[in-house]
């Protein structure tokens, strides 16, 4: 999927102030982001707990007024209502009415988006199928798990085919198999041209299908990137296990690369910084060698966040 | 325009759908019915003007009731949705504050409606057994009692909008009690001697709704006949109040963070 450079999402300057309690003085949960989200990309809002994710996405969604600034979906003002007809929300958790079954929420939702009655059915219909709730479509919603009703979650957010969808926490209290259901999902919105805004602190998910990062901390964004930057920014390590390997090939690894080799048996463990996987790779296979794994050590991710955190923190402490 | 409504009608439609599974309701409706029908029992105590007390207490039964269901039923109606979580994905649809309000609170009316309609057909039935007379009067009354109920829930949706259910039910039984007794006040009022006291009565008689107004237990009773032009006042006064309090409580819902 190519990402367009027009923002589809563009935030300025927000600023949300909550007042805890009456007569307490008012604490600053966002504090002047701004940012932007590309046409079909998948952006990874990432931060740690009580960062302010939770909160910019409500305000994106109109549930929550901004104190200060302002944010624009597909050209249109947030504080609008039409345009939402071309955004999908899921919430954290979702909660949804327990009395209704699968193939009714859906239904009311498509109803509530205006979703012409010939093209209504044919929607429920296909969107219970993709995500696999075809054979519980008839069961009432409080006979669901935790997984299922995240998945009618994601169907509700599609129901009226949005060209935007926002995700808050889509893998929270997932089993590894939800996880996985999910994430394929959001891989297939992003193969169908979808843009999707994602707020999420499973970095590991992060990593694997976002195209851009924004990471809050203390209602600041304190850093954002694209994927490319980002596995040149994160500065780890990348073991490729061979077998086959060419000694010529070897050799120019090593010279060229600066990798470090080892031998154990047939196979050939190879560690290089991961900004050259895709050259070493492209000269191994061109090479007549076989891959027999990829691994990142250390960096990732996760390094960069607890990184960029921990510096946020010790400032904020001064 | 069209789109709207259509989203004000499905909202009106779930609304109704979630509010008659609520089992507390028929526990009400049954207490309603319980008293309707010990009206034929207190009749009984009595010599005279049996037909009037039946009458006279199944009415106020349906009116008490009514108000009981309403105020319950009104008070939650933000506040569960923001407890349950269910309101994110409405209002996330292209659906206005304004329309979600305006939806939720037809469909509890229609719910209102349905019970009233129960009470209704025990009244009647209860008459009939008892030979009391049931004439336009009677149904004129009834239909009194809707408008009330009516004015009454859209009184518990403003509270609903920035209120716990406890104190929103506090603010809209203070409201219910107050309205009925304005009228009163205003006769105080004009009785003072202090011309401070008979503006303040005037002035709370006009601010507050007259919820009196819509009190036709007398008439119903004694079949004394009821205008069309009296009913249609009262209806206007009272889609008036409902068009008031909803506004106002639309105001206040549009400026409330939903966290």
């Amino acid at each position: 999927m190519v990402v367009d450079e027009t923002p589809i999402v563009s935030i300025e300057n927000l600023v949300k102030d909550f007042r805890p309690g009456f007569g307490l003085r008012r604490k600053r949960v966002l504090d002047g982001i701004s940012f932007e989200v590309r046409r079909g990309e998948v952006f990874g809002f990432i931060g740690p707990n009580g960062a302010g994710k939770t909160t910019t996405l409500k305000v994106l969604m109109g549930l929550i007024r901004p104190t200060s600034g302002g944010a624009r979906i597909l050209g249109h003002d947030i504080s609008e209502v039409g345009f939402r007809r071309h955004v999908g929300f899921l919430p954290e958790g979702p909660y949804f009415y327990d009395f209704l079954t699968g193939r009714e929420t859906l239904d009311f939702y498509s109803r509530l988006c205006a979703v012409p009655k010939p093209e209504r059915g044919r929607r429920v219909e296909e969107l219970l199928h993709k995500v696999g709730l075809e054979d519980a479509a008839d069961l009432r919603l409080r006979a669901y798990s935790k997984g299922m009703l995240q998945r009618v979650g994601i169907a509700q957010t599609l129901v009226h085919d949005p060209e935007i969808v926002f995700l808050d926490e889509p893998m929270s209290g997932l089993d590894p198999v939800g996880r996985k259901e999910i994430r394929d999902l959001i891989a297939g919105l992003h193969s169908g041209g979808k843009t999707v805004f994602m707020n999420t602190h499973i970095l590991s998910d992060v990593e694997l299908i976002c195209d851009r990062i924004a990471i809050i901390a203390n209602g600041r964004i304190v850093h954002e990137a694209d994927a490319a930057a980002l596995h040149a920014a994160t500065g780890g390590e990348v073991d490729i296990s061979v077998i086959g390997l060419d000694v010529g090939i070897a050799e120019g690894l090593e010279r060229d690369f600066d990798v470090q080799m080892e031998g154990r048996g047939e196979r050939i463990e190879i560690r290089l910084a991961s900004k050259h996987v895709d050259e070493v790779i492209g000269r191994i296979v061109g090479g007549g060698g076989h891959i027999r794994a990829v691994a990142q050590v250390g960096g990732g991710l996760e390094d960069l966040f607890i990184e960029t955190i921990g510096a946020n923190r010790q400032q904020a402490a001064r | 325009m069209s789109k709207r409504l259509s989203v004000i009608a499905v909202l009106a439609g779930h609304t109704l759908r979630d509010a008659i599974r609520n089992k507390v309701l028929y526990v009400l409706l049954m207490f309603a019915l319980l008293m309707i029908g010990m009206g034929m029992l207190l009749a009984t105590l009595s010599y005279v003007e049996r037909d009037r007390i039946l009458q006279d207490v199944a009415l106020s039964s349906i009116r008490l009731f009514g108000a009981a269901i309403a105020i319950f039923i009104g008070v939650g109606l933000v506040h569960r949705e923001i407890d349950r979580r269910t309101i994110f994905t409405i209002l996330s649809k292209p659906v206005s504050r304004a329309d979600f309000l305006v939806g939720k609170y037809l469909g509890l009316v229609a719910t209102l409606w349905l019970m009233l309609a129960a009470m209704s057909i025990g009244f009647v039935g209860v008459s009939l057994v008892a030979d009391a007379p049931i004439g336009p009067s009677t149904f004129a009354a009834l239909g009194a009692v809707g408008l009330e109920l009516a004015v009454l829930v859209a009184i518990a949706t403003l509270f609903s909008c920035f209120a716990t259910p406890f104190l929103a039910g506090c603010y809209s039984l203070g409201f219910y009690l107050i309205g009925h007794i304005t009228r009163d006040l205003r006769a105080i009022g004009e009785a003072s001697d202090s011309e401070m006291m008979r503006t303040a009565t005037a002035w709370l008689h006009r601010i507050l709704p007259d919820l009196e107004s819509f009190n036709w237990t007398i008439e119903a009773v004694h079949q004394l006949p009821i205008s069309t032009s009296e009913f249609a006042w009262a209806a206007v006064m009272g889609v008036a109040w409902c068009v008031a309090f909803l506004t106002v409580a639309s105001l206040v819902f549009e400026r409330r963070d939903l966290r």
